[in-house]
């Protein structure tokens, strides 16, 4: 059996509800490794809600999450975040007060410097430590092309350049599964181009990226498979041709 | 000269207890409001180890630490995993109720008499009697306390309590166990509020209830947002406002009986002013956001 | 003697519930945590104490005059302090802090004019009425009362168009003010109401018990458990929450001691926020608005 051939992520019987109404109704997907998978649909489709069910943030009110066979709809965000999922959000978040390089190190995942108690008895190993991880914090930032901003402080950067801060602490956790709210909002269209660039690279490193997006040009040049949906259901899924072009995307869209 | 010493052992001491605030406020950026509680338990503490158990200072405030710590469990665990709101109201509770029983429980503490002549702290046969020779102590805890806060930040451990200050949720979904961060941080600062208390206690030789009030823990509040906060740095000009200023007013001859509170008046206003204008304080790095 | 110490918990937690529905009404339309509510609350004492007992006015204006100016107190905190950092802030932490700036300046500005020590409002012996085995004294009634007016006056308006008007600003301020309603008004309204609730509490208590500077922070603590314990956000759960502290307190004096009671209530806060932080009534709340 090929060993990429199989769904990391499935949502069974998803379902939450807000106040009586249901921001994802009874959805039931799978999301295939290694692949680039685009959420599509009008604003309030439920598509940011399903990224804040898959990283804990919120508790589903039915339904189940695998991740890698691994239920993990009942776990906090930070184990969540550990068996290998990492996030981009749609209004980017980075740390403002602090720099770029101080963004990307809290990213990783080695714990090595995160006791208090080492700070003071084993200073040496962790500052040494340190240097490395402040090395390979570097290829990121080279990596997203943020040369010569390191001890810049977020706040400082262009809202591009923090998508770019955004992405690179994003590859720094190293996880399988990457979820990107509107990676490619905002920015002009060089930078989206690079940023599909990105994604690309990404793939072929082996993540599974899964995206929202509402560019249908980047869909169309990056996303292997499409989900599209509306009022919290999956109404079309298939390839990214087939879906864009779509009567029901047409439909879903315009209100039609 | 006395009273120059006076001064800087005053200086030393607040200086331990307001940074027990900024890793806690500055650095992990929940506001706390048992400060002064902690720095009562910590007097307290000591006080009584050394008076009625003879226990020698220095082993007196470590086992004060230790109480404090644990006693600030009680309000840590049930409360961090929540938002923070409901932080702040379960500070705000145990100050209280931490004064309540300093003040209540008279078998143990005497309650509003106080405990009286409290020794002074001793090692091998070195007694730190005198004005000058507490200063010497008081001085080498404080950059003691400094130093170990600045090696407890510059690693990684500092770069999450700031970015837990930033936003937590983004570092939680990036694997971080926040909830045991923040945990960790408090304990930390009811520690090093512990010390500052037992340092207090043994400098005055008499303590009571009133020196541990949730208007003391309010005023700290206050300086740290004044002074600056989430450096080394901003807490330590905090502190020199708070004790020197009493100074100043003294030259423009205001009665004694209501000096203390147009001191805290002014505080205040200088407070209001720096949210709105420069809300990093003076030389802080910590934003309210 | 159980009765008599219900019945007193019952006085008692009426005051509180008046306090914590004005201190709810601050927090659910605005989520701050109004710390200086409790320097409204004591200034209300002082102020009634200035115009009653030392101008010797008539009771009625002394009342007049005492909210007419905790309501300009509460709107100025609200114009001069929390309009300017809620226009340049995102989170709440900087109103909250200086809440505790207005605090200390309003309770250092009185202790500076008035003192420090206790002051009572009624020398002499408080007429009293039995039931039964039961004694009350007056002020004790005028509390309950007081108290059973104000929950009708806020039921009833609950209720109405401009009740149903601000349970919706509180849950969405911005469809609120996108149909077209004002929400200064909003904002005026509350701190004015929440201003004059407290008041009515602090001057029955202050008749009842005597006053200090320090009388607020308590007030604050007690009001923001009652919200807890009921359920932060539901409108009914300053009462429920008040009560539920009242009999507590009762049930500790009787069986314990008065000195314990504040720490049995601080321990009834610890286990809500372990066990139940949605409160009583908080079914309705998602776990995301309290993580």
């Amino acid at each position: 059996m090929n060993r990429n051939n199989y769904d990391i992520l499935t949502l069974k019987n998803l379902t939450k509800i807000f106040g009586g109404v249901a921001a994802v109704d009874n959805v039931n997907i799978g999301f295939r490794k290694n692949y680039i998978t685009a959420l599509i649909g009008p604003n309030g489709a439920g598509k940011t809600t399903i990224f804040n069910l898959i990283s804990g943030i919120y508790n589903p009110t039915s339904g189940e999450i695998f991740f890698n066979k691994i239920k993990i709809d009942n776990l906090p965000p930070y184990r969540i975040a550990q068996l290998g999922i990492a996030r981009l959000y749609q209004d980017i978040r980075v740390f403002r007060k602090l720099s770029v390089l101080e963004n990307i190190l809290v990213a990783f995942s080695d714990t090595e410097g995160e006791n208090f108690l080492d700070g003071i008895l084993k200073r040496r190993k962790v500052l040494d430590f340190q240097k490395q991880q402040i090395e390979k914090a570097k290829e990121y930032i080279n990596f997203v092309g943020l040369d010569g901003y390191e001890n810049q402080l977020a706040e400082n950067l262009s809202y591009g350049q923090q998508k770019l801060l955004a992405i690179a602490r994003l590859m720094a956790t190293n996880a399988e599964l990457l979820l990107l709210d509107e990676p490619a909002s905002g920015i002009h269209p060089e930078l989206i181009n690079k940023i599909s660039n990105l994604i690309l690279d990404l793939k072929e490193k082996g993540k599974t990226i899964i995206f929202i997006e509402h560019n249908i040009n980047v869909v169309l040049n990056i996303a292997d498979w499409v989900y599209l949906f509306d009022e919290g259901k999956v109404v079309a899924f298939g390839l990214p041709e087939e879906i864009v072009y779509d009567k029901t995307t047409r439909e879903v869209y315009l209100g039609v | 000269m006395n009273y120059l010493f006076h001064i800087l052992i005053m200086i030393g001491i607040y200086s331990i207890f307001i940074q027990s605030l900024n890793i806690v406020m500055g650095y992990t950026g929940l506001v706390s409001l048992s400060q002064a509680a902690f720095y009562g338990i910590g007097a307290y503490a000591t006080a009584l180890l050394m008076i009625n158990f003879n226990v020698n200072f220095f082993i007196a405030v470590l086992i004060s630490i230790v109480i404090t710590v644990l006693l600030s469990f009680i309000v840590s665990i049930p409360s961090l995993r929540l938002k923070g709101d409901y932080f702040i109201l379960a500070t705000l509770g145990f100050q209280i109720i931490i004064f309540s029983i300093l003040y209540n429980w008279v078998e143990l503490t005497r309650g509003p008499y106080g405990i009286p002549g409290i020794p002074s702290p001793q090692i091998a046969n070195f007694n730190f009697d005198n004005p000058s020779k507490f200063l010497v102590l008081s001085t080498i805890f404080a950059l003691l306390v400094n130093y170990i806060l600045y090696l407890i930040t510059s690693i990684k451990f500092g770069l999450i309590l700031k970015s837990i200050r930033e936003d937590e949720i983004v570092v939680s979904t990036f694997g971080k166990n926040t909830t045991r961060f923040k945990i960790i941080s408090f304990s930390i600062g009811a520690g090093i509020a512990a010390i500052a208390g037992s340092l207090y206690a043994t400098y005055v030789t008499y303590i009571d209830p009133t020196s541990f009030t949730l208007n003391e823990s309010i005023l700290l509040v206050t300086i740290l947002s004044i002074g600056g906060s989430g450096n080394i740095i901003g807490p330590i000009v905090g502190t020199l406002i708070l004790i020197l200023l009493p100074e100043f007013l003294r030259f423009l001859e205001i009665p004694d009986s209501i000096a203390a509170n147009i001191r805290i008046m002014l505080y205040a206003l200088v407070l209001i002013l720096i949210l709105i204008y420069k809300p990093q304080g003076i030389a802080g790095e910590y934003e309210p956001e | 003697m159980f009765i008599q110490l219900l019945v007193n918990g019952i006085c008692s937690a009426s005051l509180l519930a008046i306090a914590a529905i004005g201190f709810a009404l601050v927090y659910n339309t605005t989520n701050y945590f109004h710390f200086a509510y409790g320097a409204i609350y004591t200034s209300a004492a002082y102020l009634i104490y200035w115009f009653y007992l030392i101008l010797k006015l008539p009771l009625i204006i002394s009342l007049l005059l005492t909210f007419l100016i905790v309501s300009l107190l509460s709107l100025s905190i609200e114009q001069i302090v929390y309009k300017p950092l809620e226009a340049r802030y995102n989170s709440s932490v900087a109103i909250l802090i200086s809440s505790f700036g207005v605090y200390l300046f309003i309770i250092n500005f009185i202790a500076m004019i008035a003192g420090n020590e206790v002051k009572i409002l009624s020398p002499g012996i408080e007429k009293t009425f039995q039931f039964g085995s039961v004694i009350v004294t007056r002020i004790q009634l005028i509390g309950v009362f007081a108290f059973i007016i104000v929950l009708i006056s806020y039921v009833l308006f609950l209720r109405t168009k401009s009740g149903l008007l601000l349970r919706g600003y509180s849950i969405n301020p911005n469809l609120t003010i996108a149909l077209g309603y004002n929400p200064h008004k909003i904002r005026y309204f509350i701190f004015i109401v929440s201003s004059i609730l407290a008041a009515i509490a602090s001057i029955i208590s202050a008749f009842d018990v005597g006053f200090d500077p320090n009388i607020g922070s308590n007030v604050v603590l007690l009001s923001a458990v009652a919200l807890i314990i009921g359920g932060v956000k539901i409108y009914e759960s300053p009462i429920l929450g008040a009560f539920i502290i009242g009999i507590l307190q009762s049930i500790i004096i009787w069986q314990i001691s008065a000195r314990w009671v504040d720490t049995f209530v601080f321990l009834l806060l610890i286990l809500f926020l372990l066990f139940k932080p949605t409160g009583i009534l908080g079914k309705k709340l998602r776990v995301e608005e309290v993580r």
